[in-house]
């Protein structure tokens, strides 16, 4: 009997326990810096950053200047109990490019500040 | 008697204790997007004698780059969501365990905000701006407040 009640009490438990998440995820691929330093302002071309980074996310003209876009997100996400924070943070690459095709300017650096795991959802104390 | 009770109270603790991430009585979650940028964080810049690379140096590169008539834009964007949520009715479970109703009330809000950075056909600042929605982002306790 005794057996019984603890056998359905830890199967009571283990139905309602649902344990705690880290979870982690990306979108888009991280450029590496080596690839990044092969780009030479004033040398290197379209086809030449392509060969390298690949094609870009999204392409934007601006001032007569053609923009090579390349996305990525990186996220962590903690739960525990109650609590749960998913932190996202942003490292795209900016490939600016002059009237006739040429590398004028390479925008790559990283956001402020690690992404870390959390869980705690409040400024300390709350807030 | 006691004993029984006491298990009871025991397994009770446990279960609500362990209850998980999302499913228990509470939840609170919060998602940010990217570190804030300040005004101080922004004290350096100088328009007409920064530049471009200055500015990537050390806020980092932005989320988007626009065309203009007068330059270039580009736009940083912070976002930090706050959702809570309570399910009133879930200690009904241990008296009602086949049919247990939910009374969830909460809410929450997320805003966008965003630090707009022109530049000239040179590269240099021309100006910039921040849009602040960060009063959107709050723990909703009560959603019938008005």
């Amino acid at each position: 009997m005794r057996r019984s009640r603890c056998v359905l009490s830890l199967v009571l438990i283990g139905m309602l326990y649902q344990g705690c998440a880290f979870i982690r995820g990306n979108y888009g691929e991280e450029l590496g810096q080596g690839d990044i330093t092969t780009i030479q302002k004033g040398i290197s071309t379209r086809a030449d950053v392509a060969a390298v980074l690949g094609a870009p996310d999204r392409i934007v003209e601006a001032n007569g200047r053609e923009i090579f876009h390349y996305y990525h997100y990186d996220i962590k996400s903690g739960s525990i109990l109650v609590f749960s924070r998913t932190n996202i943070k942003s490292d795209d690459t900016f490939v600016i490019f002059d009237g006739t095709g040429i590398v004028e300017e390479v925008v790559a650096g990283k956001r402020k500040g690690p992404l870390e795991f959390q869980f705690w959802p409040f400024d300390w104390p709350f807030r | 008697m006691l004993r029984t009770a006491l298990s009871w109270v025991m397994l009770v603790l446990a279960v609500t204790s362990w209850d998980g991430c999302s499913q228990g009585p509470v939840t609170v979650r919060r998602v940010t997007l990217n570190q804030t940028i300040s005004a101080d964080d922004v004290a350096f810049i100088v328009p007409g004698r920064t530049d471009l690379s200055a500015v990537v140096e050390r806020l980092g590169t932005p989320n988007e780059m626009l065309a203009s008539k007068e330059g270039v834009v580009t736009r940083y964007y912070f976002a930090d969501g706050k959702y809570f949520k309570a399910n009133y009715a879930w200690g009904l479970r241990f008296l009602m365990p086949f049919f247990t109703p939910d009374v969830d009330l909460g809410g929450g809000g997320i805003g966008r905000d965003v630090l707009q950075v022109t530049y000239d056909d040179h590269w240099f600042v021309r100006d910039h701006a921040f849009s602040f929605h960060a009063n959107s982002s709050e723990f909703v306790v009560w959603p019938f407040k008005d």
